[in-house]
């Protein structure tokens, strides 16, 4: 099965290297989108052997997202995996991630940093801001999975093609689990590890992503 | 008294205003209609107030009629920024349309 991996980057020229390099051992095509990047992100991944497209004006990782989905979908992807360009994510989870959807068994794989303990996540991001997280997830989306804001997923062709979410900014992560849910596709999670450089996304991020949730139901 | 006058001359400053900008086009019709109803409306408030503090204190408001168009005004603001809110999300929208487009254009 074809396997595109898409990688949303802005700004990550001191790692969409090694990230390129490490994801292509696994997959058959990576698309790198730049973000608008000021540094050179895209460059470097096309150094690698990276599909690269940019755009013209940053618009946020839902955004450059939904553009690699769609170049991937248009150039034949039978699964598609979104892939972070930070280095927290481990391309050899990926065949973990992708082998259900070859055998059959689901339609939209999410990788879930709580079904083992090998992630080590900051005590206040585990304790606090993951289960408001869910919380929010289940009471807006009526979802329940132990990790809904995870980024690394994969989806069969027939789900990319169903699932066509809106957002820009990381209240994607909150829609595309909506759309999985509400088009009745089959979902499994499984173990991934992820490696922290740095907190990552702040309990002011759940907010904007909460405001965005809102606002989209106001413009909808 | 003095208040009104000088209530009525800054109206007046923005109602020419609003004229020479349409006259330079630099406003569109739709947002002159809007602004010049507007500023009568608020002309007619200030000509009319003895007459909106008797309605107002009828109606049972123990506010003066000033007040009572004060948080009108307040109320009326609020609708608008909410409304400017919700336009500028879906030019954010369309400004990632094209954004897309563009890259996907571009690359195939």
């Amino acid at each position: 099965m074809k396997v595109f991996c898409v990688i949303p980057a802005w700004n990550e020229s001191k790692r969409i290297g090694n990230v390129v390099k490490s994801v292509l051992a696994v997959v058959d095509q990576v698309v790198v989108i730049d973000d608008c990047s000021d540094d050179t992100t895209g460059e470097i991944a096309a150094k690698e052997g990276a599909t690269v497209l940019c755009h013209l004006v940053n618009r946020d990782q839902g955004a450059a997202l939904r553009t690699g989905t769609k170049y991937a979908l248009q150039n034949g992807a039978e699964i598609i995996v979104h892939f972070d360009a930070d280095g927290q994510m481990r391309a050899q989870d990926i065949p973990l991630v992708i082998q259900p959807i070859i055998d059959k068994e689901a339609d939209v794989v999410f990788g879930s940093r709580f079904l083992d303990q090998k992630t080590k996540m900051p005590t206040f991001k585990r304790y606090v801001i993951m289960p408001l997280a869910k919380l929010v997830n289940f009471i807006f989306l009526h979802v329940d999975l132990t990790d809904p804001q995870s980024g690394f997923r994969a989806m069969s062709r027939m789900a990319a093609e169903k699932i066509d979410w809106q957002q820009d900014g990381k209240a994607h992560c909150s829609e595309i689990l909506s759309l999985v849910t509400k088009k009745k596709l089959r979902i499994k999670e499984v173990p991934i590890t992820i490696i922290y450089h740095n907190f990552g996304q702040k309990f002011s991020g759940g907010i904007r992503i909460l405001k965005d949730m809102i606002l989209s139901k106001l413009i909808n | 008294m003095f208040q009104e006058i000088i209530a009525l001359i800054i109206i007046a400053f923005f109602l020419f205003k609003l004229f020479w900008q349409k006259k330079n086009q630099q406003i569109q019709k739709s947002e002159f209609i809007f602004w010049l109803i507007f500023w009568i409306m608020a002309a007619l408030i200030i000509l009319l107030i003895k007459q909106i503090d008797l309605l107002v204190a009828q109606l049972g408001f123990t506010g003066s009629g000033i007040d009572v168009a004060f948080y009108l005004g307040v109320a009326l603001l609020f609708y608008l920024i909410f409304r400017v809110r919700l336009k500028m999300a879906k030019l954010d929208k369309q400004i990632t349309k094209l954004v897309e487009k563009i890259a996907l254009n571009n690359k195939n």
